[in-house]
Parts: C-alpha cells; structure tokens; sequence
C-alpha cells in the first residue's frame, strides 16, 4: 500500500453500482468520487485530479464514450489510466474498434464485478 | 352421269350423296356405300342418323328452299356403329329449265381434327387452370407495366383490376418503381427477381417477385409475366427468431447488470453486519430489494412479451385502477424519495377495458417515470404526476415526470423493441410492451419530452372496444 491514499473517480449512470464500486474500493484504502454521467465525471476531474477512472462505457447518450475521448486527448488527463466496466461485450467491442487517434484503455471489467479483479487492477494501475 | 364424271364422284374423298326432296338418296358415291351400306331406296336421315324422320335443322332442306349453298356440323354413325364428325357441305342440282331437281350433298369426315380441338381446348383448359389457381400471384404486364390478365388469387388479393399500372395496384404509387423487374426483363429477355413488400386488401405482403418474357410469333416480347409468391410467413418468422436472439442478447445484458446491483447489495450488507455499520446495511439490503424488483419486472415483461394474449375487456372503475397501480410503484418512489400523485377527473368513471393489460400498461410507464427521475442528477425535488381526463371516445392517462427527459431521437425510438436510452441498465422491453398494449386495445401512447425537463406520456384507451356488442357492454346503453 502507497502512504497516500489513491482517488479513484467512479462514473456510471447506475447509482447501486456507483454505490457498489466505491465501496469496495474505500473498504480496500481507496478514497473514491463518483459521477452518474460524462459531463458529472469531466467537471469532477477538474476540481480533483484523481489517479484513476473507472468508466461505464455503455451509459446514455453515449456520454462515457465521449467522455473517454475528452480524458485521452486531453494532455491534462490524458495520463489517468482509466478502466472500462461494461455489462455488454459487444458495446466494448464496437467501442474499441471505433476509436481512431485514442488509445486504448488501461484495462477492461467485465459485469458481474469480480471484486478481487477490480481491486488487483487498480492497485496496479495505481501503483507506478 | 356421263362416264368420266361417274369415276370422279365415285372416287371423291369424302361422302357424296344426291338428294331428291323427300330426302331420299338416289346416289351415293364409294366412300359413303362403304361405310354405310346400301342406300337405294332410304332416307339420309335413316342413313345417316338411324333416324325415322328428317333433322331439325337440315342444310339440304334449306338448300331445296332457297337455292343456296349450305354447310354445316353434324355427327353421323357408320353401319359398324362407328360415330363421325362430318362437315356437310350443301349445292344445288338444276334441270335445264334451271330448277332445284336434286342437292348434292358432300361430307368431310373432320373425327382426327375434332379431337385435335379437343386436346387442345383440354390442354389450354388445364394451362388455364394452372393459371388461375397456382398458389402465388401472376400477372401479365404490357411495356406500358400495364397489367392485362391475372390470376384468381392476385383478383383476390389485390381485386381485379386490369388495365391499371401494376406499380398502382402493388404499391397504391402513381410512378414507377426504381427497379423494376418486369422492365429489366423488356429490356435484355431475362429472367429476373427481386424482393418487394406490397400493399393487398389484407395488409402488407413480403413478395418475392420473379418476371419472364413472352414472345410473340416474331419472337419479339410482346408481354412479361411477373410471378409473386408470398413469402410473409417466412419473414416473420425470421423476425420472429431475430427477436428471440435480440431478446436473449438484450436478458442477459439486463442480467448482468441486476446481478451487480444484487452483488452490490450483497456486499454492502455483508461488510455491513461484518463492521456492525447498520447504515451500510440498510443501503445494502436496499439495493438487494430494487434488484430483485427489477429481476421480477424483467420476468413479467418477458412473459407479456413471449405470450400473445388476447384483451379480456371487462369494466373497470377507473378511480381504483389508478389507486393500485400507484400503490405499486409507491414504495419505490418513496425509497428513491420521487413524490407521486395522482388526480382523476371527476367525470371519469369505468371503462370497458383489459384490466391487467391496462394495469401492466401503467405500471411499466410509471417506473419508466421513476427511472428517468432516478438517474437526474440536475434536480432536488423529483415528481411524478398520472393523471387522468375523459376525452370524447377515450381515457387520457398521462403520466408525467420532471426526470432526464428525452432527446428527438430518443423519443422517436422510444417504443422500438430492446431500443433502451438507460445504458446498462435497461432492457428496451418495458415501454415496447406498453406501447403493444395500447394498441392491442386500440389505444395509443404519445410522448412529449424535453431534454434535461421531463417527459409525459399520453396513453389513449377507448372507453369500450370498437366491436364490442353493445348488449355485452354496459357503458353504451
């Protein structure tokens, strides 16, 4: 564990899952902020820079894939790592492939959430 | 008869018989003796016919009456009782003063080509049997796409109307069709095909249409005919199985996010009761139970979905209706802290409608509401409003919200099946079926929404069904 505890911003449309998320990642030393939609998560990152975004890439409006291109072509937060949570394979897949000048994500989480899963990935992506 | 003439008429071809005007034959030639044996002293009608007396109609009779050639048909039985079709062909015999003393009478035997006619009044009998009662619709069309025969099964479906464009009679269009097949096949001889949906007198058809050329003597197309068999079935069915793949695809995507919502609540209650932090627990077992609810509205959607039932209509008091359905989605709503009220005109007071129809109608759109507030994260105070007003005909429930609201597009696919606006979560069922409800019932549903605002929803129900007879229904005595 670092000495300074990592903030993680949690965006999804769904509150029992927004609610699910940062709990587990504060019961694992995380401090977390949570944000239900794309133009939440953008204002949210510039009050707080955190260390990570977990993102729900299938929210309406298509608010998470665009809020994705705002983070990663942004040379601000371009660096943020951020992890995709979807319950849909193939929205991922379409995400992916529709992406040109963006990079990738720094990792991908499949719903139903694996705790330990979601836990390993961003102690590591936190941890450099 | 002088000698070279004798040796003609005994060597003619056909039957030949001279006439007095008692219709006695007095000469008969070889052909006639042979097949009906010795004439001296008989009648052409005992001859001929086996009969006692002369025909009814008889052309040596008119030619006796009016100095004419005659012809005519007739059927004649040899002595080997033989039957044969004859032409009989009629002239007169004159003395030297110029009167009728004879007729000579002269038949063609026409058996082979009488039954030749009727092979082939047979055969086309049978083509247009085949015509007329093969199971897809043909037409034939002239270069102008004018259709100038069809069969009995396109007059049924489509009425008959001959002479008229076929693009008029298929498509109800006063110009041609982009891609016209029966054009194509004008133009290079082919055969050719395409898939077309066209309007009959009982709805839409799924057609898959195939058109062939027909020449003329010169061998030039003179006409095409256009063969159209309906393959509607086919395609629902394909919709049908489509729909289960997206129904499926669409479950287990709501699946998957229920279950971390119930992985969610499970977590917290469990860390809760762990950590003896009863505020984390009570949020935990609160989402257990949402998720839960959820899973059970996904079930009866997916029933409602998978089943087509038929309305049962009966009365309904509508002021109770309102009562249960907002009793239903209440303890939701106050969890979520959204207010819902409900105000029913006074002058409303039954219908005739399906109650449970009606009911899951209700409660699909109201939790649409509730969603829609659930997730606006732009508002403190979140309502939900049903209210209901008589109209003319029908009973307008609207149900309004000042939740997300909806964009253009969103609206406009809002009734589309698995067409969900709320991400992860939803499963596109709820407002398709609301929407299949209305309409089962002839009823509809109409939205107006504004991004960021609110939406309402104005469902229309008929106080009573359109055929319903008035002895069973109550309200229109």
């Amino acid at each position: 564990m670092t000495d300074q505890k990592k903030t993680i911003l949690v965006v999804d449309d769904e509150t029992d899952i927004r609610d699910y998320i940062s709990t587990v990642l504060e019961d694992n030393g995380f401090d977390t902020l949570v944000a239900a939609d794309g133009q939440q998560a953008l204002e949210s990152i510039k009050k707080g820079k955190p260390d990570l975004i977990t993102l729900d890439v299938s929210m309406p409006e298509r608010s998470g894939v665009r809020f994705y291109r705002d983070v990663k072509e942004s040379e601000e937060y371009k660096k943020i790592p951020v992890v995709i949570i979807s319950g849909v394979d193939a929205s991922f897949e379409k995400f992916i492939s529709s992406r040109h000048q963006v990079p990738p994500p720094d990792g991908y989480i499949r719903k139903p959430i694996d705790q330990a899963e979601l836990v390993d990935l961003v102690r590591k992506l936190t941890s450099s | 008869m002088n000698q070279p003439y004798r040796r003609f008429f005994e060597a003619l071809p056909g039957y030949c018989t001279i006439q007095d005007r008692d219709f006695q034959i007095v000469e008969a030639n070889q052909k006639f003796r042979r097949d009906f044996g010795d004439y001296q002293g008989r009648y052409c009608y005992q001859v001929y016919k086996k009969r006692s007396e002369k025909c009814e109609v008889c052309p040596v009779e008119r030619t006796f009456r009016d100095g004419q050639d005659h012809s005519g048909e007739e059927q004649v039985t040899c002595t080997d009782g033989r039957n044969v079709s004859v032409i009989v062909y009629t002239t007169p015999i004159r003395d030297e003063n110029g009167d009728i003393s004879a007729v000579m009478e002269m038949s063609t035997d026409i058996s082979e080509l009488k039954g030749l006619l009727r092979q082939l009044r047979e055969s086309q009998e049978r083509y247009r049997m085949l015509f007329e009662e093969v199971p897809c619709y043909i037409s034939i069309q002239d270069r102008d796409l004018n259709i100038i025969e069809a069969n009995r099964k396109f007059k049924e479906d489509f009425g008959s109307f001959l002479g008229c464009k076929c693009h008029q009679i298929y498509k109800h269009r006063d110009r041609q069709c982009l891609d016209c097949t029966v054009q194509e096949t004008f133009g290079d001889g082919r055969v050719h095909h395409s898939e077309e949906v066209v309007s009959s007198k009982s709805g839409k058809k799924n057609v898959l249409v195939y058109t062939a050329p027909l020449h003329g003597p010169d061998g030039n197309i003179i006409s095409v005919m256009e063969m159209s068999a309906d393959i509607t079935p086919i395609r629902e069915l394909q919709g049908k199985l489509e729909s289960v793949g997206l129904l499926i695809s669409s479950i287990s995507h709501g699946i998957k996010g229920l279950l971390t919502g119930l992985d969610g609540g499970m977590y917290l209650v469990d860390t809760g009761l762990k950590r003896d932090k009863p505020e984390r627990l009570e949020k935990g077992w609160g989402m257990v139970r949402r998720n839960v609810e959820r899973i059970r509205s996904l079930v009866l959607n997916i029933l409602y979905y998978a089943k087509d039932r038929e309305p049962v209509f009966e009365k309904i008091v509508i002021a109770e209706l309102v009562e249960e359905v907002t009793e239903v989605v209440c303890p939701k709503a106050s969890e979520l802290g959204i207010q819902v009220s409900s105000e029913v005109d006074q002058e409303c007071g039954e219908m005739f409608a399906d109650r449970n129809g009606l009911r899951a109608l209700l409660v699909n759109l109201l939790e649409n509401s509730l969603d829609a507030c659930r997730v606006d994260t732009k508002k403190d105070v979140h309502q939900v409003n049903i209210r209901v007003l008589p109209e003319s005909k029908t009973i307008l429930f609207e149900i309004g919200d000042n939740g997300i609201g909806m964009d253009r597009e969103t609206c406009d696919k809002a009734f589309s099946l698995f067409y969900s606006s709320k991400g992860t979560e939803g499963t596109g069922l709820g407002l398709f079926i609301a929407d299949k409800i209305a309409r089962s019932q002839g009823g509809s549903i109409e939205i107006e929404s504004r991004l960021g605002e609110g939406t309402s929803f104005m469902v229309r129900i008929p106080t009573a069904p359109k055929n319903q007879r008035t002895s069973d229904n109550p309200l229109e005595e």
